[in-house]
This record gives C-alpha cells, sequence and structure tokens, in this order.
C-alpha cells in the first residue's frame, strides 16, 4: 500500500474537518473552498486505490478495504456539503480519516478466498466497488441522521440558541432517506456481482458464509427501514434510528466480524 | 496630516422634528457641497443624509466656516441645534463613517439600506466634484468595509419580532415555506402578525378561519389567503403543515387526538402548530406526539431572546472588524503621508547639495571630468547616508503610528 499519497489525501480530509470545527485555524480562502479542497482529497484518494489496483501487486485486503470506505464516506460527504448541510463534515470528516489512518496502520492482510489470484475476475471491482459505494451511503445516512436527531432535540425540549444555523428537519430527513436508498441499492447489486463472483471463481457454495449471512440481515434492516417509510410514511426519527443503527452494523461488518468468525471474506 | 472631521446628528441624539429640519434633498447635497469648496470651508466633502441621520464628512480648510453653516440650523422651538451635534475627528472620524455604513449605527442594526444611501452620498459628492485624494481613499474603503462586514458576521441575518420568531422556527423545521400551507385560527393580533410574517417568507397558502365567518373572510382577504368555515377546522388540520392559533377560546379547541388524525393523513409529514393564545387552545400533549412540533407564546419569546443574543454577538464582532479597519486606515493613510515628507525631505538635501556645488563652482571648474564626477558621487553619497537614518526613523515612527517622534525628526526640515 502506498503511504505517501494516502498520508497526504489524510492531512487534506484533517484540513476539511478543522475547516468545520474549528474554522478560526484555518484561513478564510481554504474555508470558503472546503468543497473543492475535498474533491482534491477525493481526486486524489481514487488515483491512490486506482494505482495500486492497476500497478502494484493488488490483492484487496483490510487496508483496502478501509481506504475505500473512507472514500465513499467523503464522496458522499462531496454529494451533499453545501449550504447548511456543509456541517455534516463535522462528522463525515473525522469518520474517514479514522478509516483511512487504521488503513494506514494495520498490517496487510488480504482477504482469504482471493490469495489465490486465478480467482480474481471481472466481477471482483464491480462487486468491492457497490459495496463501499453503498458504504458511503449508509454511512451519510447514519450522520444525517446523528444530526436529525439533535435538531428534533433542540425543537422538542425548547433550546433554541442555535435556531437558523443548522440544517432544517426535513432537508436532513430528506437526505438520510436518499442517501439510505442508495446505500441500499448498492448494497444489493454489490451482494449480487458477489454472487456472480464466486459462482464464476469458487467451487464451494458461498451461501453460508458468516459474512455472506450478515450482510444479508443488514440488508433486511435497511429493507425494514425503506418499507417503514414507503409503504407506513415513517420517517424522521424512525429513518434515523434504522440508519444509525444499520450503519454501526455495517462498520463491525466491515472490521469487526473477520476477526471473530471464519470466512471466505476474512483477512487471512 | 490634513484633519479628518466628522460633523452630524442621528437618531441617537436628535428627535424627528430636528433632523427633519436639517434633511438635504439630493440637489441640497450638491448645491451645499460646491459652496463649501467655492467659500473655502473645506477642501475635500460628502455628506450623508437619510431619515435617520445628516452628516458631513470633510477635509476642513476653514474650521469655523464650517461650524457657521451648521449654526445656521435651529431646531423646532428656535433652539441651537449644538446640542444635538456630535463631531468627530481623523481616527474617531473613519471609525464612525465605517459603524455608519456598515449599519452598526442604525436603527435597526443590520438593515441593509444604508449601504445603498452611502452609496448614494459617494456619487453625489463625485458629481460635485468634492472627493479628493483623502476623501475619495476614505470613501472606497468605507464600501469595501461595509460588505466585509455584511459577507464576514451575521449582522443581517438575525431579524426581529414575534412573527419572525415564527419564521425561524417554521424555517428551522420545513427549509422553506414556498411548498406550505398554513391554518390561521382566529384572528387575534399576535396570530396575525406570525401569517404575516409568514406570506413575506413566501408562504405558498394561507387558510384562515374564525367562529364569526365574516372576520375570517376579511383577515383572509387582507393576507390573499382563503376563508374556511369554522365547522372545517378538524378536516383542514391534515391538508396544512403550519397551524397558527390565537383565538380568545377558553378551552384547547385543538386536542392530541385531532393532531393524530390529523398526521395520519399527512403520512407523519411534520406539523408546525404554534399557539399564541391565553389560555392555550392547542393540548400542551400535542408536543408528546413525535411529527408534531408545538409551540407557545413563551416559546417565542425564548426565541426572540436567542436572536437577541445573536445579533448583539454578531454586532461585536462586526465592531472589532471595523476597529481594525479604522486603525489600518489611519496606519496607511499615516504612511502615505510621511511618504510625502519623506519626498520633501529628499528634494529639499539635493537642494542644498545643488547649491553647495555652485558655490564652489570655480574650484570644480579646475578639476577634470573624472574629478568632478567623484565629487558629484562623493556629495551624493554623503547626503544619502546623512538623510538614511532619519528616513528610517520616520518610516517605523509612521509604522507604529509615533506621531509625536514623526513630528520631532520633521521639525529642522521645516524650521529651514
Amino acid at each position: 500500500m502506498e503511504r505517501i499519497p494516502y498520508i497526504a489525501v489524510l492531512v487534506i480530509y484533517a484540513v476539511v474537518l478543522l475547516a468545520h470545527l474549528l474554522p478560526s485555524s484555518v484561513p478564510q480562502a481554504l474555508r470558503d473552498r472546503v468543497r473543492i479542497v475535498a474533491g482534491v482529497g477525493v481526486l486524489v484518494h481514487i488515483g491512490t486505490l486506482i494505482e495500486g489496483a492497476m500497478f502494484g501487486t493488488w490483492s484487496p485486503g483490510l487496508q483496502e478495504a478501509l481506504s475505500a470506505s473512507s472514500l465513499g464516506v467523503m464522496i458522499a460527504y462531496l454529494a451533499v456539503a453545501h449550504g447548511q448541510q456543509k456541517a455534516l463534515g463535522i462528522l463525515l470528516a473525522p469518520l474517514a480519516m479514522v478509516s483511512l489512518g487504521t488503513a494506514l496502520v494495520v498490517p496487510n492482510a488480504t482477504v482469504t478466498a482471493l490469495e489465490d489470484t486465478s480467482t480474481v475476475n471481472l466481477w471482483l471491482p464491480v462487486h468491492l466497488g457497490l459495496l463501499f459505494a453503498g458504504v458511503g451511503g449508509f454511512a451519510l445516512s447514519g450522520a444525517v441522521g446523528v444530526l436529525y436527531l439533535y435538531v428534533r432535540d433542540s425543537l422538542k425540549n425548547k433550546r433554541f440558541d442555535r435556531i437558523g444555523r443548522l440544517p432544517s428537519l426535513e432537508s436532513l430527513d430528506r437526505i438520510q432517506f436518499r442517501s439510505m436508498l442508495f446505500g441500499f441499492i448498492a448494497l444489493t447489486l454489490g451482494i449480487g456481482a458477489g454472487g456472480a463472483l464466486a459462482t464464476a471463481s469458487l467451487q464451494q457454495s458461498w451461501a453460508l458464509d458468516p459474512k455472506v449471512l450478515y450482510t444479508l440481515a443488514v440488508w433486511f434492516w435497511y429493507f425494514v427501514a425503506l418499507q417503514a417509510r414507503l409503504i407506513l410514511g415513517r420517517r424522521g426519527r424512525w429513518t434515523a434510528n434504522f440508519s444509525i443503527v444499520g450503519f454501526a452494523a455495517m462498520v463491525f461488518s466491515l472490521i469487526g466480524l473477520n476477526f471473530l468468525m471464519a470466512s471466505w471474506h476474512a483477512y487471512g | 496630516m490634513a484633519d479628518l472631521i466628522a460633523v452630524g446628528l442621528s437618531h441617537h441624539t436628535a428627535p424627528v422634528e430636528v433632523r427633519e429640519r436639517m434633511a438635504m434633498s439630493e440637489e441640497a447635497v450638491k448645491d451645499r457641497l460646491m459652496r463649501l469648496r467655492l467659500d473655502g470651508a473645506a477642501d475635500e466633502a460628502f455628506i450623508v443624509s437619510t431619515c435617520n441621520r445628516v452628516e458631513l464628512y470633510a477635509v476642513p480648510q476653514n474650521l469655523p466656516l464650517i461650524e457657521s453653516w451648521m449654526r445656521e440650523h435651529r431646531g423646532p422651538a428656535g433652539e441651537p441645534i449644538d446640542r444635538y451635534l456630535y463631531w468627530y475627528r481623523n481616527e474617531e472620524a473613519v471609525r464612525h463613517l465605517f459603524r455608519v455604513a456598515s449599519s452598526l449605527d442604525s436603527l435597526v442594526v443590520g438593515e441593509p439600506q444604508i449601504l445603498g444611501q452611502v452609496k448614494d452620498a459617494v456619487r453625489l459628492a463625485e458629481e460635485s466634484q468634492s472627493l479628493g485624494r483623502m476623501l475619495g481613499r476614505l470613501t472606497r474603503q468605507t464600501l469595501s468595509v461595509a460588505k466585509r462586514v455584511r459577507t464576514e458576521t451575521r449582522i443581517g441575518e438575525s431579524r426581529v419580532g414575534v412573527g419572525n420568531a415564527g419564521v425561524d422556527l417554521a424555517l428551522q423545521i420545513f427549509g422553506r415555506l414556498d411548498d406550505k400551507r398554513a391554518l390561521l385560527v382566529g384572528v387575534g393580533e399576535m396570530g396575525q402578525q406570525v401569517a404575516r410574517a409568514m406570506v413575506g417568507a413566501g408562504l405558498k397558502e394561507l387558510i384562515v378561519t374564525n367562529r364569526t365567518y365574516e372576520r375570517s373572510v376579511e383577515c383572509a382577504a387582507e393576507f390573499g389567503g382563503t376563508a374556511i368555515a369554522w365547522e372545517r377546522l378538524a378536516e383542514y388540520l391534515g391538508q396544512v403543515d403550519v397551524v397558527i392559533t390565537a383565538t380568545g377560546a377558553t378551552k384547547p379547541i385543538i386536542s392530541a387526538d385531532d393532531v393524530r388524525r390529523a398526521l395520519r393523513v399527512r403520512r407523519y409529514r411534520p406539523l408546525f402548530l404554534v399557539d399564541l393564545s391565553v389560555p392555550r387552545n392547542i393540548a400542551p400533549n400535542v408536543d408528546d406526539i413525535e411529527e408534531a412540533f408545538l409551540f407557545n407564546v413563551d416559546d417565542l419569546t425564548r426565541v426572540m431572546e436567542a436572536g437577541k443574543r445573536d445579533r448583539e454577538k454578531a454586532a461585536a464582532d462586526a465592531d472589532r472588524l471595523v476597529n481594525d479597519e479604522a486603525n489600518r486606515f489611519m496606519a496607511r493613510l499615516k504612511e502615505v503621508e510621511v511618504g510625502e515628507h519623506i519626498g520633501a525631505i529628499t528634494r529639499r538635501a539635493e537642494t542644498i547639495r545643488l547649491e553647495e556645488l555652485e558655490r564652489t563652482g570655480r574650484v570644480l571648474e579646475e578639476l577634470d571630468e573624472r574629478q568632478r564626477k567623484a565629487v558629484d558621487a562623493m556629495t551624493r553619497a554623503m547626503v544619502k547616508k546623512l538623510l538614511h537614518g532619519q528616513i528610517t526613523h520616520l518610516r517605523n515612527a509612521a509604522r507604529e503610528g509615533e506621531a509625536d517622534v514623526i513630528e520631532t525628526l520633521l521639525k529642522p526640515w521645516r524650521e529651514d
């Protein structure tokens, strides 16, 4: 894994975070262009990932997974961070930084099933790309969910000192729903691509792999959340709670699960 | 340094009876600016005249003339207007103008009109050719400071009044009002204020209902809304996003069950309710319903208090910014001025050198070309080295704003 460009990316994300968290510590010109700064970081990040995939001795493992998650989160930030929604940087930038920072310090471990590179085919990048796009969507949905609950509590408890400085409830609700829907579609297609990949390259049945089962449970969780909203009209706090718990489960599947259970998806 | 003065009166110092006697039309302003210069009262001048203030900014040539012009004006009872006037000099005057243009001195702090009025004043002065180097520089800087204050502080953002407090809450929930419908229940004064502010903020539709139908028709007509019969209140609850109540009813007229039914109809999209009546018209336990956001009179008062704190903080930020800018402007002005003095000193020294060379003319003529050039270069270098220390001190003193040091350094050249 290329360390130098990743450290540069990390520094850029740190600038994005500082611009939101401690505005006075960052020059005005940078603050006004924080989205452009984040965009540069994302481009370098994408470039580094692709460079690693094409020219490195690429066998995707834990480091790449964390790095791609971080990228997904920052792309999600770019997609919505304008106007008052800029405040989302306070939640998303640290998420991206922790993820990428962890990628830099953990030992590289390749996914067990991919140690034999002959199993790698075209479905692999599709599978991975879709899943990490999903992670980005769910991260955004979860972060917006936290912000939604905060604004909602301020209003319900009649705390008025930040009125007009935070995004409106309806706009937050809209973003948390759309990003959840995006994440769900990407996850669905990603799981499908994983199935195609396994069928094409593995001999055994893949259906009982623990990570596959766990991911299907997460998928079902989001399915329920979306149905409750689309059919029953349950939105706002409902969606927020679903998306926060869902994202926590997603993070666990990304990092924790592999160390607890034997799986093809485990990092060997 | 040429002095700068500001003299005038404003809503802070003078009642409207006095201000209206001083107020000037555009023509009167141009005429006055012309006369100030023709009479030799001021080298440069411009006048800001609005309904809240009349102020003259000038680089005076003859201060008593300006004073006597001001004294021509009398109060409504024939009293002298001295007691209403404020006078500022130099840095104070610069700071005052920056504050005025940034709307920090306005009746409603942060209101945006004053900048346009200052721009008009600058334009009139330009047309009367009464802006010179000093006021030209000052007016340019004033407009840029006002712009900075507007973009870098929240001075123009917070609004006053119970109506706007309601709008602020509605926007915190919905983000926009142009696709929202509101139901005004009762035609109480505060309810109307909130409704008016919401219509002003772009509300899509206002529906009015009242126990006496005729009053609701009148009120609806005033806001361009629709009146409905009192009996249809419950039915309409499910069709609106905002409910404002202001009736004289002694018991709640909207219950938690009413709101629950309405929310089912609107598929749990949030409902914003403002209860401005005392005793309350909406059952307080409505706020326990997740999607209902209920606020009463006290809540709106607290929103207004939060807005006031915001404005005070923004005003403090803006004041700091204006002070910094005023200090910087004065420092730059001094640097420019010291630069002029340095130019004068250098020219004076060169004149002395040439005079002395001329005085020794015959001796110099005996030298050959090369030697003459050497003498010339030597005297030049001497003058330069002798002046170097002084010039450095002058520049430093200008940077540090040490007026007395500058004065001491310039003194020997003045006595010449």
